[in-house]
């Protein structure tokens, strides 16, 4: 949810800066994802000082003003007369937003303006245009003007599931204040209520147990028409945009208290009655946004006489709506049951602010001061007089209490503090303390039991003052298990110079027809959200044929896999290899060395052999693909695997951001002393060409044919581009970069 | 250098660094399926289907009823059915989310889950063991932060934060959640078959996923299962 800081301070005054309060925020439990200074000035419009002032040659009431910005001298051209020299001003160079446009640099009568100097309008903060909004003295030059002058910033913050109670300005308020040992200030509302009473216009009756309370007021005599400025900026600020005043009344008092209300045009509720119940059948409807809905039976609908007027809790239909004819409105301010609003609002697929509310509970004690400050407020924007009373059904629910485990507290967050340290906690949250007891206040929903207290106190007291505590010194080692087994046959297929591969354990439709896979064997997604995702896999192999077509410019493809695979039969581990390519190996030799070296039954390994026109379906270009699996459930326990303590190598991995463009492969080899070794070669090719992202050895032989304690050495160098694909003539240029850089370090010779 | 060297996948060398850690602390390896029960995954976890909570991870659900992993706290129920306390185990795995992929965002992920349970666990301990794991997995370099965060299986609950590159909180870049732990709930240690009165424990959760990605500057997530060996290779 997004909040406004002016708004907060609504509430309670924040004696910190914004990073500060962040930071507290953040340290409560709700996320900052991000925030804006408001109003958004563009970041480009600085803070400027005045050099010069010069009469405009060919104009009277223009100016030429030499600034000093950050950049260096500029000047622009001003039609303000209220400036003076050594002011600081706000400066909008060519290219910063103003009112919409973007400005450009530009001849006025004669004389070339770069950029402008700005009024208050200019800058979107007032009317005033009058003339130049001059800055402090002491405002450093080059400054963003957004830092000084929007001192309102919007802030976006993560809300768990259980605080719903975050969800208004007057909840962070409170939340922020018990932060702070402050509280939070209210207004006194004194309504000024004329006769009849609201009771004689309107009638209650609740048919459900899933609405314990509902309330009503009416308005009579109001004018819908436009809401005020600061009404339009505060919805505008959250992103919202502004109905009529009714309307926006009631979507302020959401964001601004978080209780929903709904507003209906009086003379469209038949019989002057409100019933508020479970649907018997389906109805059909059309809610405010125009859309046609069918309301399933059971969902809780507030009705007429005759007709749903209402869905409870997540929006109001049509027939109710209060439009520019409406003079007189009932508002509607309830609880219902956080179970049946989410039923509804996802069967309806109509999640809104409301029943997100609804959802999560809303504050139980201040639903009628919340009808209350939604009357006063259309009565000030709208007009009309609230007529006496609040016509109420259902009551409020009573106040929970959880037993304050004082000493289990204490142990569980590891922080010792006295049991009045606890209580004072736990009242600045709102709790009331009453014989060991916490009764907790009605806008929490999440406080059920004593561990739930405890999160309370942890995180009002400071995580940094938990006392850590070592975990107790075990006599034996952890055992090892399958996965260790995994990870040394794993660490043994890498040894012989396999390259791991992880895939997606879905399936396609398309991928099943490919593979000639029946899908009737297959476990079946029923929400894939992507096509791709339709399937789940029953053997690895479809996954690494795709990683072959995937890599066309490798001749030497020797790969392996060990992940779940999926069938009605159940859920195993796979062991894959699959080889491919003039320069890879037959896949049977590798089956051979772990046969041979691991003790593996080779009689398990299925051992498929693809050629090419088979290939075609996968769009393999290659001759042949050969392939082995096995199930290594069924024999990780007859392999010898020796030690199977886990290896994490040290290695030094430089990685190089791959281009989704093809690459350019080049095949290059030297003569060096012998000395020399492979790993400098490469860490220099990485250095000079920053279009190589993969340098392979593929060969190292000394022999004196080349020179007295030389060895011939060649690379595969794969060279690519970020932006597109490598062209032959700058691959051509990387190569004689690499060709000269070896040769003036290590005197490499190309062959 | 080896020419015939072969390649690691970077997410099974860092996971197996993340074991040896805690390895070291004596916690054991678990498995978990990666298809289970809704019971499993959400229910015995305390996030019944009528709350909010369950929204927050979006399910691949199988057409026989049954869901593709959330999250690899599956482990934690199913430890219990073969297992007393004392008990410290790690259960690496892969889990899922049916989610639009984009540079961020993947339906397929790992997770690397621990928890410990016994007699008068406290919130001290996990804070033990979290502090001492990202000492390790980030050999003293790094700037973190903890603070509280709701999550329906624990209570109190914890999200430890790292500071990436740029160092601005506004940013992309800036504080990235690297897991979330706490103390687990009352109503999963009755789950697991054991007295909430006499039994606590901790648990935690991390994506290695990202933190892989931050520690060698990869920036699709998406790489990580593109099967494309000139990524593969590099490693």
């Amino acid at each position: 949810m997004r909040y406004l800081k002016s708004w907060i301070e609504d509430y309670v005054k924040i004696p910190c800066s914004n990073e500060e309060l962040f930071e507290l925020i953040t340290e409560l439990g709700s996320e900052v994802e991000g925030y804006e200074y408001y109003p958004a000035i563009d970041e480009k419009i600085v803070v400027a000082e005045i050099l010069e002032i010069k009469k405009h040659p060919n104009a009277d009431r223009l100016q030429l003003v030499k600034l000093n910005s950050v950049k260096g001298e500029t000047e622009v051209v001003c039609g303000a007369f209220n400036i003076k020299v050594g002011q600081k001003v706000p400066y909008a160079p060519a290219g910063a937003m103003i009112e919409g446009h973007e400005l450009k640099e530009a001849e006025i009568r004669g004389v070339k303006s770069c950029g402008m100097i700005l009024s208050e309008r200019e800058l979107g903060l007032g009317q005033d245009h009058s003339g130049i909004k001059i800055l402090s003295s002491s405002e450093k030059i080059g400054r963003s003007v957004r830092e000084v002058l929007s001192q309102d910033v919007i802030f976006d913050l993560e809300i768990t599931p259980n605080r719903g109670d975050l969800l208004s300005h007057k909840g962070l308020a409170r939340e922020v204040a018990a932060a702070l040992n402050k509280t939070i200030k209210e207004p006194e509302l004194h309504l000024k209520e004329s006769q009849p009473k609201a009771s004689e216009k309107i009638s209650v009756e609740i048919k459900t147990e899933n609405c314990p309370l509902y309330l009503a007021k009416v308005i009579k005599g109001v004018k819908i028409g436009p809401s005020p400025q600061w009404l339009k900026e505060r919805l505008a600020a959250l992103g919202l945009s502004s109905i009529n005043n009714v309307v926006d009344a009631t979507n302020f008092i959401l964001f601004d208290v978080g209780h929903p209300l709904h507003a209906f045009d009086a003379k469209k509720l038949a019989g002057s009655k409100i019933v508020v119940k479970d649907l018997e059948e389906e109805v059909e409807t059309t809610t405010l946004d125009d859309k046609a809905r069918a309301l399933i039976s059971g969902t809780m609908a507030i009705c007429d006489k005759d007709k749903p007027v209402a869905i409870a809790g997540v929006m109001g239909l049509k027939n109710s709506e209060v439009d520019d004819q409406t003079t007189e409105v009932v508002l509607e301010a309830a609880i219902f049951n956080p179970k049946s609003i989410r039923r509804t609002a996802k069967s309806l697929e109509l999640p809104t602010e409301a029943s997100a509310r609804f959802e999560r509970g809303v504050d139980a004690g201040a639903v009628e001061a919340a009808v209350d400050k939604a009357a006063k407020l259309i009565q000030e924007i709208a007009g009309g007089k609230i007529l006496a009373g609040t016509v109420k059904a259902g009551s409020e629910p009573l106040e929970r209490k959880v037993k304050i485990e004082y000493e289990k507290i204490f142990e569980l967050i590891s922080l010792k503090l006295s049991k009045s340290e606890i209580d004072q906690i736990l009242t600045r949250l709102g709790f009331k303390i009453e014989n060991g007891e916490a009764i907790v206040p009605l806008w929490r929903h999440d406080i059920y039991v004593w561990q739930d207290l405890a999160e309370e106190v942890v995180r009002l007291a400071g995580l940094n003052k938990v006392k850590i505590e070592a975990l107790p010194r075990l006599a034996k080692k952890p055992a090892q298990t399958d996965y260790h087994r995994r990870e040394k046959i794993k660490d043994c297929l890498v040894h012989w110079g396999l390259t791991e591969v992880i895939n997606y354990p879905f399936l396609s439709e398309a991928d099943t027809i490919a593979a000639k896979v029946d899908p009737k064997d297959l476990l079946e997604v029923a929400n894939p959200i992507q096509e791709e995702n339709r399937y789940l896999r029953n053997s690895l192999v479809p996954g690494l044929l795709k990683t072959v077509a995937k890599n066309p410019s490798f001749d030497d493809i020797e790969i392996y896999e060990v992940g779940h695979v999926f069938s009605k039969k159940g859920e195993a581990v796979h062991l894959a290899i699959a080889t491919s390519g003039k320069s890879s190996r037959q896949v049977e030799i590798i089956v051979r060395e772990l046969t041979d070296k691991l003790n593996f039954p080779g009689k398990e390994f299925k051992i498929i052999e693809i050629p090419r026109d088979e290939l075609k379906r996968f769009k393999i270009k290659k001759a042949s693909v050969s392939i082995a699996e096995i199930n290594l459930d069924e024999i990780l326990d007859e392999l010898k695997l020796g030690d199977l303590s886990l290896k994490v190598s040290e290695k030094k991995i430089d990685y190089r951001p791959i281009s989704k463009f093809p690459p350019v492969k080049r095949d290059l080899a030297f003569i060096v002393d012998k000395k020399v070794a492979l790993e400098d070669i490469k860490e220099e090719i990485l250095k000079v060409s920053n279009k190589a992202v993969l340098v392979e050895p593929f060969d190292e032989f000394v022999s004196d044919k080349f020179g007295k304690n030389k060895k011939n050495v060649a690379f595969h160098i794969w060279l690519e581009s970020r932006e597109r694909t490598l062209q032959d003539n700058e691959a051509e240029a990387e190569v004689k970069k690499i060709i000269e850089a070896l040769s003036t370090k290590f005197a490499a010779k190309l062959r | 250098m080896n020419l015939r060297a072969g390649h690691l996948h970077p997410q099974t060398r860092y996971i197996r660094s993340l074991v040896k850690i805690f390895e070291e602390m004596g916690f054991e390896v678990v498995e978990a399926p990666e298809v289970d029960t809704e019971w499993y995954n959400f229910d015995a976890l305390n996030v019944p289907s009528d709350h909010p909570a369950r929204d927050v991870q979006d399910t691949f659900w199988l057409k026989d009823g049954r869901v593709m992993r959330t999250h690899t706290s599956n482990s934690q129920v199913r430890a219990f059915e073969t297992r007393k306390p004392p008990v410290r185990l790690v259960c690496p795995g892969v889990c899922y989310r049916n989610e639009a992929t984009d540079e961020k965002h993947e339906s397929t992920l790992t997770q690397f889950e621990g928890f410990y349970v016994d007699k008068n666990v406290t919130v001290g301990h996990l804070f033990y063991v979290l502090s001492h794991a990202i000492k390790k997995m980030y050999a003293n370099n790094i700037k973190y932060r903890l603070h509280v965060h709701n999550y329906p299986f624990v209570e109190p609950g914890f999200d430890v934060d790292v500071m990436g590159k740029n160092g601005s909180p506004r940013d992309d870049v800036g504080w990235m959640e690297i897991l979330g732990s706490g103390m687990i709930h009352p109503i999963v240690i009755k789950n697991m078959g054991l007295d909430p009165a006499e039994y606590s424990g901790f648990a935690f959760g991390m994506g290695p996923d990202r933190m892989l990605m931050q520690k060698y500057g990869i920036q699709d997530i998406r790489l990580l299962r593109s099967g494309d060996l000139k990524f593969l290779r590099q490693f």
